[in-house]
């Protein structure tokens, strides 16, 4: 019988996967923008991005725009990898067929 | 946890995967309104030039389209930031932006030494002005699979022609229309196309 896949811990919690998933789809997006779309707190957010930031899957940027802080996040190599194994590891333990 | 509810979950995952990756990439920008902020500016400039407006500072009319065009490229700039601020940046909209962008610039370099060399002959400036909104149109149109940007583009090309072979009042009516119906009535089409698209955004959300 073949091994099962493992899925990645730091990816699996629901919104870190949910921000990867939405930063796999743009460049660079700001943190407000995440916030609205998973409609999640500051504190959480802040502490999830936090969390893929440290295991190298997001990078940060801050500047200021017109005088306003702005904190832009991006996804990064290791972190486009990680999700594409991870959606194929759910690939294999589901069974089924999914296109990122 | 059972093997069903399991699968559940990983279930749950996949479908979270695909509705935040076409979340990501939907378009939310608009910019529809700039075509007929750009088809009034064009109207403004037409009707300076032509002698269309009294009064001491529209006496100068070859300073029509020079400041026109610097006055519209300012307030296009201005709202432009104004309204994208927040939004992410896809490589999509980085694509369809830097088209209009280098048109913009183009234009805006094309125009201001027109009218302040004096070398106005109508009907290649007509030309000129045409087959560039039609270049950028086409580009536009087939980057976003949009076959009826692409029609403004043979409008604009037509219009080009038109110029050319044509007298200079039919050169004129053909400039008109196809500012018309490519710049006011594409731009309004496209705005209501817009909001249609966030409110069902919205309720989907």
């Amino acid at each position: 019988m073949p091994e099962l896949p493992e899925l990645n811990p730091v990816i699996h919690g629901k919104l870190r996967l949910a921000l990867l998933s939405l930063l796999s789809g743009v460049e660079e997006a700001e943190f407000t923008w995440l916030r609205s779309k998973t409609g999640s707190t500051d504190g959480n957010l802040g502490a999830q991005l936090l969390k893929l930031e440290e295991a190298g899957y997001v990078a940060i940027e801050k500047k200021f725009v017109q005088r306003k802080p702005q904190t832009l996040y991006r996804m990064t190599d290791p972190g486009r990898q990680a999700l594409t194994e991870y959606v194929q590891a759910l690939k294999q333990l589901l069974g089924g067929a999914i296109g990122v | 946890m059972t093997a069903d509810t399991e699968e559940l979950d990983l279930n749950d995952r996949l479908k979270l995967i695909e509705t935040m990756i076409a979340e990501g990439r939907r378009r939310t920008e608009s910019y529809s309104w700039v075509f007929v902020l750009w088809g009034l500016a064009y109207y403004v400039a037409i009707a300076w030039s032509t002698g269309g407006f009294t009064g001491a500072i529209f006496g100068a009319r070859n300073l029509a389209w020079p400041v026109t065009m610097t006055v519209f490229f300012v307030l296009t700039w201005i709202l432009t930031v104004r309204r994208s601020r927040n939004q992410p940046v896809t490589t999509h909209g980085r694509a369809v932006g830097s088209i209009w962008f280098a048109m913009g610039i183009s234009m805006f370099i094309l125009l201001l030494s027109l009218g302040l060399s004096g070398r106005g002959d109508q009907q290649l400036f007509i030309a000129v002005t045409s087959t560039m909104l039609g270049t950028t149109n086409a580009a536009s149109g087939m980057l976003l699979k949009w076959k009826l940007q692409f029609a403004c583009a043979i409008v604009w090309w037509l219009a080009a022609v038109a110029a050319l072979f044509g007298t200079v009042t039919q050169s004129s009516i053909a400039f008109l229309v196809a500012i018309f119906f490519c710049q006011i009535v594409f731009g309004i089409y496209g705005m209501i196309r817009e909001a249609s698209q966030r409110r069902q955004g919205v309720s989907h959300a």
